[in-house]
């Protein structure tokens, strides 16, 4: 009988993750094209000196870094602090979680068409900041502005998100901690540098390898909003697996990409795992979310 | 008690995070705001704070708004969304539901085995396989095939695991209670085991349809024909259209995102459970 | 011809070397009250278990009604149960737990309704119908989960505990309930506890086991009168029977801490195969201070000091160090005294049990 219950999910596992991740696997060391399967080769590692080689791959994965190095500090500190206020804060804290986290639950094709119109030469950010002198920007027009253009967009409409999960870990430290540091005559700074952080430390963790792992698969903000471009600059590594493999079809090398990929994000969550696996932060959060 | 110290204090906090909020929630604003006017009128506001301030009400008011509804097949397309939404969360409760309850209360062999399986897949990035998802449902035939899109979207490792995680607390007495009640497995799942666990079931329905809703590359491959997009494509095909204009591309993204905001206002205890429980998904 | 019949009955499970039931044995004739009563992990809800279906019996045969049992589903074994958490479907009225069996067996709407009413206006539990378990209280639950079990029609009931997680009185007046319905149905029932006061004051007969071995099936009187081994004898009754490791010399009884009492020469007797050494167990009301004993038996008076008094009102439990342990006497509330007093009892002779030191097993005399 419990093959019963859990024979639909295996027969769809079986057909979509386990077939496709062996198939990739097999791909990546053959010449496959999906316009003409009957011309196909076993080509050895072939492929992975190929994409070592190729400047759009080198240039996509350079991005990709590129891009992780601006928004994980961004994004992940951004969230700490907007947690760390909005645990402060004495008035209006539903309004605060509320609104910083409405650009979450909008679409990420729905914040780049926005960004489009608000990163625009003659657009609002420009006109902003001629208020305050600032001449205009290129922002993504520009090939040494559009990837971090692009971060800083990606970091405000996801921080929200972490700033939830940073509010849940500081809900569960524990106030007495904060009283005894209170009688033995400790600052404001000395609580937050003595508790704060220590306590915070395996959720910060966590969340810094969280945001590198949702930067390295970033696709759809250059897809909307640059097309890859300005020359390239916002070329990622994902966008090469997808031109590759649905575009121009040659399944073989986008699979190489993807295993290449795949190789980085899962060793991210290995070490995510290992690292957040037994420090009691998480455990927290998990008992946090049904006071919440 | 506060002192007078840390009332003043508080106030400071909470205008200077007012206005923190506001700076940052201004492409929302100047989006809602602008998606009223003319472009003429956007591009004449774009200097003043009248960026941020709605028109007048007149005539016009939804102007752009009617444009979108009656000249576009946007309706359309939210209701595609809707379906396949639907669907999808009615069939990712019953697949990956039935599996996690078989991983938490049925024996079968090598369920331990299993379960390890299922928390590995879910480190798997999900780009890494697509262009093979996308090269099946090609030779399937099932592009543009409302079939095709579905089908690789309703298993996900992480609700069995979720389901799994909830079921596995669940009294085994009520199910023996059952039993002698003449109730069959099959039968106590849907009416016992999903009704004890409304939370969980609610949480996978939220961020399914959040999932649905806001997925832009898997609905982007399998569909091209205009009467089968989901709302972010078509969004997508109305912004890139010449003949919009910036106020109506504003009015598009605005009705995207309203059913979206509706339900994290409707569920938005769900929706933080389900984030803040993303950082304990080990435990 | 016995209703139920356990024959050698074992639970052994799987990657342990231990069994958990041992060659258990057991007639049940129909309309008993039978009570399984032992400490955590003897094995009685194990037992009751494998009755029920939801474990497997590992060898022995099981029948109910004349039918072999072993591979029955739990359904079709024509009974119903208690569950010590009360198990009730959450989700559903008073009224929808009651009947949710009788709607499975697709008996006709309006008699569901009969009895379902039926069931609700015997358990008193009228005006909660439409309310949810989670706005009941404990007791409410119970009944609920009674009323669940008793509309089936079902030859035999189960209880796994059902009472252990009620508090102290109303556990007494659901006690006296249960009895009741127990006279008025008629059904079958076994009920397990680890309260030998539920077992003494409800049950036909009390099977008592230890560490997965039934140690003694009998009528709660013959229980309390006539252990078989130390174990029962502790076990049953409250306070404890209070155990003296004493030596037999010739007529005499020696405590360890010196003190004598006088046995017949029959008592001796029976008492010399044991090498000197035995258990010598006697009962709190059977330690008697009054001038009547102390006259009838005053060879045999002791002396001790009163190291405490619990007073219980209609009685009070007086202890005092006596033969290297502290023992506990029932007096009544007219016989005064107070802690430090030097007081002289003896021990009702007939009444005294004795146990071998090895076996733990009884001596009879």
């Amino acid at each position: 009988m419990g093959m019963a219950f859990f024979g639909p999910a295996l027969i769809l596992l079986t057909l979509f993750l386990f077939l496709p991740m062996i198939l990739t696997l097999i791909f990546s060391f053959t010449d496959f094209l999906a316009l003409n399967p009957g011309l196909t080769h076993f080509v050895g590692l072939d492929n992975y000196f190929q994409i070592l080689k190729d400047d759009d791959f080198r240039q996509a994965f350079g991005n990709t870094l590129k891009f992780v190095i601006i928004i994980v500090p961004l994004q992940s500190i951004g969230a700490l602090v907007l947690a760390l206020l909005i645990n402060k804060v004495a008035y209006c804290k539903t309004y605060f979680k509320v609104a910083f986290f409405i650009p979450v639950v909008m679409s990420l094709a729905v914040v780049s068409t926005l960004w489009v119109q608000i990163y625009s030469p003659e657009g609002i950010l420009n006109s902003i900041l001629a208020h305050v002198g600032i001449h205009a920007q290129p922002f993504i027009n520009s090939a040494s502005q559009a990837l971090p253009s692009i971060a800083i967009m990606s970091a405000w409409q996801g921080m929200g998100y972490q700033m939830l999960i940073f509010l849940g870990g500081l809900q569960q430290i524990n106030p007495a901690l904060y009283e005894a540091a209170e009688m033995d005559h400790a600052s404001n700074w000395q609580k937050f540098k003595d508790i704060t952080l220590p306590e915070l430390k395996p959720l910060c963790i966590f969340v810094f390898i969280t945001v590198t792992i949702g930067a390295f698969r970033m696709l759809v903000q250059p897809m909307v909003m640059t097309g890859g471009g300005p020359s390239h600059s916002t070329y990622t590594m994902v966008y090469d697996i997808y031109e590759t493999g649905t575009v121009n079809w040659e399944i073989g090398l986008a699979s190489t990409m993807a295993i290449v990929f795949a190789f980085f994000v899962m060793v991210l969550t290995v070490i995510q795992t290992i690292v957040t696996k037994d420090k009691e932060g998480t455990k927290h959060v998990n008992k946090k979310a049904k006071a919440f | 008690m506060l002192t007078k110290k840390q009332k003043h204090f508080n106030i400071i906090l909470a205008v200077v995070m007012i206005a923190m909020s506001l700076f940052f929630l201004f492409p929302v604003i100047w989006m809602l705001a602008n998606s009223f006017k003319t472009d003429a009128a956007i591009t004449s506001d774009m200097n003043s704070l009248a960026a941020f301030v709605p028109p007048a009400l007149s005539g016009k008011f939804l102007d752009n708004y009617i444009t979108i509804l009656t000249n576009t097949n946007f309706i359309r397309y939210m209701l595609n969304t809707l379906f396949y939404a639907a669907v999808l969360i009615l069939l990712g409760i019953i697949v990956n539901g039935l599996a996690g309850y078989a991983l938490a209360k049925i024996n079968f062999p090598f369920k331990e085995r299993w379960l390890l399986i299922i928390m590995l897949l879910m480190i798997v990035p999900m780009e890494t396989i697509i262009t093979i998802h996308f090269l099946f449902i090609a030779k399937l035939g099932l592009l543009n095939n409302v079939i095709g899109y579905v089908l690789p979207m309703i298993v996900n490792p992480f609700n069995i695991f979720l389901f799994r995680q909830v079921f596995v607390s669940l009294p085994d007495d009520v199910y023996e209670a059952a039993q002698l009640d003449f109730c069959s497995p099959v039968k106590y799942f849907f009416t016992m085991v999903l009704p004890m666990s409304k939370s969980v079931v609610a949480t996978v329905s939220v961020f399914t349809f959040l999932n649905v809703w806001n997925d832009y590359l898997w609905p982007s491959l399998v569909f091209t024909s205009s009467d089968l997009l989901t709302a972010q494509i078509g969004l997508n095909a109305i912004t890139s259209n010449d003949n919009t204009t910036m106020g109506q591309t504003l009015a598009v993204i605005t009705l995207v995102t309203i059913p979206v905001i509706i339900i994290y206002a409707l569920f938005s205890k769900q929706i933080v459970e389900g984030v803040v429980s993303t950082g304990s998904k080990e435990g | 011809m016995s209703f139920i019949e356990l024959k050698n009955v074992c639970k052994q499970y799987a990657n342990t070397n231990k069994k958990a039931v041992t060659d258990f044995n057991l007639k049940i004739n129909e309309n008993e009250f039978i009570a399984f009563v032992g400490p955590s992990g003897c094995g009685k809800s194990t037992t009751l278990r494998m009755i029920a279906g939801f474990e497997e019996i590992t060898s022995g045969e099981l029948y109910i009604d004349g039918k072999k049992m072993n591979e029955v589903a739990p359904r079709d074994r024509g009974i119903s149960m208690v569950f010590q958490n009360y198990a009730l479907y959450p989700h559903m009225t008073v009224e929808k737990n009651i009947g949710y069996g009788l709607k499975n067996m697709k008996v006709p709407a309006e008699e569901i309704k009969k009895k379902v009413d039926w069931a609700i206006d015997i358990l008193g539990l009228e005006e909660y119908r439409k309310r949810k378990p989670k706005n009941l209280s404990g007791g409410q639950r119970q009944r609920v989960a009674l009323g669940r079990a008793i509309v089936k029609d079902q030859k035999v009931f189960l209880m796994d505990e059902p009472l252990s997680n009620l508090d102290a009185k109303l556990r007494v007046s659901m006690r006296n309930e249960i009895s009741k319905l127990h006279r008025n149905l008629g059904s079958t029932t076994i009920y397990v506890t680890h309260d030998q006061v539920e077992a003494m004051t409800m049950a036909d007969r009390i099977v008592i086991m230890k560490d997965g071995v039934v140690q003694q099936v009998g009528e709660p009187m013959e229980l309390y009168e006539h252990p078989v081994n130390k174990f029962v004898a502790g076990f049953i009754g409250s306070p404890q029977m209070n155990f003296f490791e004493v030596e037999v010399e010739d007529r005499q009884i020696v405590f360890s801490d010196g003190n004598r009492m006088q046995i017949t020469e029959e008592m001796a007797k029976k008492l010399s195969p044991y090498k000197k050494k035995v258990i010598l167990g006697i009962r709190g009301e059977d330690i008697k201070f009054d001038p009547q004993n102390l006259d009838v038996f005053k060879d045999n008076k002791m002396c001790a000091v009163v190291d405490n008094i619990e007073i219980m009102g209609n009685e009070n439990n007086l202890y005092f160090n006596f033969g290297g342990n502290t023992a506990i006497a029932r007096v009544s509330k007219y016989e005064v005294c107070h802690v430090g007093d030097k007081v002289e009892f003896v021990f009702v002779p007939h009444r005294m049990h004795f146990f071998d030191c090895k076996t733990e097993e009884v001596i009879p005399v």
